[in-house]
């Protein structure tokens, strides 16, 4: 009988000092990529579903400092692996200061738009600036645009409860992508709708400083832009620019607070729209694993199915959020060229 | 995994579950000084260092509530919304977390990009509290008020005001911003330019004359309204609703809220982790971040007299939010444009340096026996801070235009007054280094000291076109030959409305510091940690 029982808590210690060994061995292999972080990713990125793919397939764990897909270039990289901005304006500015990479990875993709309320589109779509399509709203971006140059207040549009003037409120286009990339649309439309280049760029740049300069103090953050733009109410951020994600992911995270929120809040497609393109950038030999880990096809569906970010593989409404969001559409379409590095490099610097 | 791991794992984590279930105990408050809370539970494992703004302070019981569900125990300082910026900027080596009260602090103020998991806890605007009375009597009832009106109310003499310092708190720098605004009649972003117009400089100069006392904080300046006799108040909407709480409590006449249309902000609350690398730390800050943003937390702060959650304020606590105190909850709050940080700082130097009222400081400084050495030291040294205008124009502190500076060196007789009417930089350099250079002998009299500042005061200048303040920094007891009573009966006669603030270190007698600061409506900082930081706390009430 002692024999027996010695022969159990034997047995128990061997079972207990090899799973131990097993748990430290399996954790012991996961390395931690260091990085910044463009905020609107942060969401993916704490997600436990996806860590937990990344670690047990790819054994890597992301730490993140959150920054602007602009400032994370300039900013102090010791001991980094990645980047992962919001554009290719940030890959080509990384290019510019630093040389070539390690490597870069598109990871997946998402459309600028407008995010309003209710009594805005209301007269948005009395003045005909916005349409509705299919469920989907479209704002017409050059009506827009004049309308705001035009100094119109809210007022005038028949909204005296809001003061102030018109105005679309942006992240810092010289710090943030979400801001940038709405900056270069801004000036695409004021160059007659086309991509602007390195011989127009000059005629727009004073209308682009004059719509900025109104905006006072910008977020640096697309994320705490849009957090605000929820909680403040319509008064605050009457509208702003963020990314097609945002909205997605807010839905899916809170179920309950989007379907009290969901007949106020309004997402509208710019026309014509640009993409904001999710590059990640290598910096060392470590910091590749993780690109390669971003593109595995659960992670992509993730990104998708959670975080609203469309993907080469995903990313059509009809897959995961049709009924969710009413206004969502299917395709985006359409959609303009971002101009080229060197002539955003002379937009934001002129902000 | 083999499943007897699974079972013998389990099993583990039963044992771990009871044995935090017996560790659950209540958890307790403690308060070291007025800057400082500490929530402390029993069974926690770790502590998270939060530096907030003074308003959170009402959330004592909320915090106590949290340390003990969620096992975190909480350590928190409160400080003024701009100098959480300023201490974002050097770092906040010594914090876990940052709890400002406008998410612009923390975007100007994380430069070293430490900042993560940042969420608005909740909303209130900054609005005017106005006598109930005064509101009726000026027709700020029932009604869209702009800032203008108040400004005119404010200029024809019929009503004065308190507010926080604009270079140290956000609901002041708010307010402030939004007078600008007002004055220049702009509804989209000042530029630097418009900030140099002559006109606005004379008019926000004049508007800034009608203050009647300032503080460095939002949550002091309450508790100096409510201990005052004044008309009105520049202050968060939560906090004129619990000063109103505190009104009808003692049966006194409570405040009417208006809401400038052209120049309201809004405070959010933002509650964020600043990152120094510890995955420990970070985890007890989400505990403690997802507790505050739980359903019970949001409600409880909500009955606080604060905005939350995304749907508005609930009908079930529309009896804190009471409109017959002019709160509305259902109109929709348009704030104003926060200008550009090279705009906002240059504004905020010009309130520091030219369009605020003068200030006048009266400096009773101990140089008896027992400051010699580390004391006279260290008293010196915060001297050089404020008077050492390199120093002092780093922490927004330095003289504005037409400030006066009058040092009192004392033991337990007068050793030297010194008057600086023309505060330049080379004058106040002088001053500092004449007083860094004198000897520490004898006992100690402060009721002497503070007499012959006030008398200084009231009889030398107008105090009212300055904002006056005495500062008495002390590290003994008063042994000579003036008694408290000496002190109340010459500011009674007076009829003085001139704070004394003191700073104690060493083993300077509180009660005696206590009785001063009650009868002149001040405040007594505690210098023995922070010396250099309780100068600066009291430079903020002027």
């Amino acid at each position: 009988m002692k024999s027996r029982a010695l022969g159990i808590i034997l047995l128990a210690v061997v079972i207990l000092a090899s799973g131990g060994y097993y748990l430290y061995s399996s954790q012991s292999r996961v390395t931690v990529l260091d990085g910044y972080l463009g905020g609107e990713k942060i969401g993916l990125f704490e997600d436990e579903e996806a860590a937990e793919i990344l670690r047990r397939e790819y054994h890597l764990e992301f730490q993140y400092s959150r920054a602007g897909s602009l400032d994370m270039v300039t900013a102090d990289q010791t001991g980094m692996d990645y980047l992962f901005p919001s554009s290719q304006t940030a890959l080509a500015y990384y290019e510019d200061e630093k040389g070539q990479p390690v490597q870069d990875e598109i990871i997946f993709n998402t459309p600028i738009v407008l995010y309003t309320h209710q009594l805005v589109l209301d007269a948005l779509m009395r003045e005909g600036i916005v349409e509705e399509e299919e469920g989907a709203y479209y704002a017409d971006m050059v009506k827009l645009t004049d309308l705001i140059m035009a100094d119109t207040s809210w007022a005038d549009l028949g909204v005296p409860e809001l003061y102030g003037k018109v105005s679309v409120d942006t992240t810092d286009p010289a710090k943030s992508n979400s801001g940038n990339m709405f900056a270069a649309l801004l000036a695409n439309v004021l160059n007659g709708g086309e991509t602007v280049d390195e011989t127009t760029v000059e005629n727009v740049i004073p209308k682009l400083q004059e719509i900025f300069a109104r905006l006072g103090y910008m977020e640096t953050s697309s994320s705490d832009l849009f957090n605000q733009f929820l909680r403040m109410g319509v008064g605050a951020k009457p509208m702003i620019a963020g990314y097609e994600s945002q909205l997605l992911e807010f839905a899916v995270e809170n179920p309950e607070d989007y379907e009290q929120m969901k007949d106020d809040l309004v997402m509208i497609y710019p026309s014509p729209t640009v993409w904001s393109t999710h590059v990640y950038i290598a910096l060392d030999e470590a910091g590749r694993a993780g690109a390669e880990a971003l593109l595995d096809r659960d992670i992509q569906k993730l990104a998708w199915e959670k975080h609203g970010f469309r993907t080469s593989t995903y990313g059509a409404a009809s897959q995961s959020f049709e009924g969710i969001i009413e206004e969502m559409a299917p395709e985006v379409t359409r959609v303009m060229q971002v101009p080229d590095y060197p002539v955003m490099r002379r937009i934001i610097d002129s902000l | 995994m083999p499943k007897y791991l699974k079972i013998c794992l389990l099993s583990v984590c039963l044992m771990l579950t009871v044995g935090l279930l017996s560790a659950c105990g209540s958890s307790e408050a403690e308060e070291s000084s007025g800057t400082w809370q500490t929530f402390r539970t029993r069974g926690a494992h770790e502590t998270i260092r939060i530096l907030s703004g003074s308003e959170n302070q009402e959330l004592a019981s909320i915090l106590e509530q949290c340390a003990s569900e969620t096992k975190v125990d909480i350590e928190i300082e409160y400080k003024g919304s701009l100098d959480i910026m300023r201490e974002l900027q050097q770092g906040a080596e010594d914090y876990d977390a940052v709890w400002p009260a406008s998410s612009l602090w923390i975007s100007m103020g994380d430069t070293g990009y430490l900042v993560k998991h940042a969420e608005s806890v909740s909303m209130t605007p900054v609005v005017f509290g106005i006598r109930d009375s005064l509101a009726e009597e000026l027709g700020f009832k029932g009604r869209d008020v702009s800032v203008n009106e108040i400004l005119e109310a404010i200029r024809s003499g019929r009503m004065s005001f308190c507010m926080t310092s604009a270079t140290q708190s956000n609901s002041g720098a708010s307010a402030y911003i939004g007078f600008l605004y007002a004055l220049m009649g702009k509804q989209d972003s000042m530029t630097e330019e418009d900030l140099d117009n002559e006109e606005l400089k004379q008019e926000i100069t004049e508007l800034l004359s009608g203050i009647e006392r300032s503080s460095g904080s939002s949550d002091w300046l309450k508790d100096m309204f409510l201990n005052g006799d004044y008309d009105a108040m520049v202050n968060y909407e939560c906090l004129m609703i619990s000063a109103n709480q505190q009104l009808e409590a003692e049966g006194k006449e409570t405040l009417y809220a208006v809401y400038p249309y052209d120049g309201l902000s809004i405070a959010d609350s933002p509650f964020g982790y600043v990152d120094h690398g510890d995955s420990g730390k970070e985890e007890a800050f989400l505990k403690v971040q997802e507790y505050l943003l739980s359903d019970e937390a949001q409600n409880a702060i909500q009955r606080t007299g604060r905005r939350t959650g995304y749907e508005g304020v609930k009908e079930e606590n529309l009896d804190v939010f009471r409109s017959d105190w002019g709160i509305d909850t259902e109109r929709i709050l348009s704030p104003i444009v926060m200008p550009s940080s090279e705009v906002l700082l240059k504004a905020l130097n010009l309130y520091q340096t030219e369009f605020k009222k003068p200030s006048l400081n009266v400096y009773c400084l101990d140089f008896s026996g027992s400051m010699i050495g580390e004391g006279n030291r260290q008293l010196v040294e915060a001297m050089q801070q404020i008077l050492d205008q390199d120093y002092a124009r780093q922490n927004l502190l330095q003289a504005n235009q037409g400030e006066v500076n009058v040092v009192i060196t004392f033991s337990d007789e007068i050793n030297n007054i010194y008057v600086v009417n023309d505060s330049t930089d080379e004058n106040l350099l002088e001053l500092y280094e004449t007083v860094a250079s004198e000897d520490c002998t004898g006992g100690t009299d402060i009721y002497d000291a503070a007499l012959t500042g006030l008398q200084m005061i009231e009889e030398d200048y107008d105090a009212s076109q300055y904002t006056p303040a005495i500062i008495l920094m002390t590290d003994g007891r008063s042994n000579g030959g003036m008694e408290y009573s000496d002190f109340a009966e010459a500011y009674q006669d007076y009829g003085s409305d001139i704070p004394v603030f003191s700073i104690m270190f060493g083993d300077a007698r509180e009660d005696q510091l206590e009785e001063l600061a009650n009868l002149t409506n001040a405040r007594v900082f505690d210098g023995r940690e922070d010396l250099i930081g309780a100068f600066r706390s009291v430079k903020g009430y002027n």
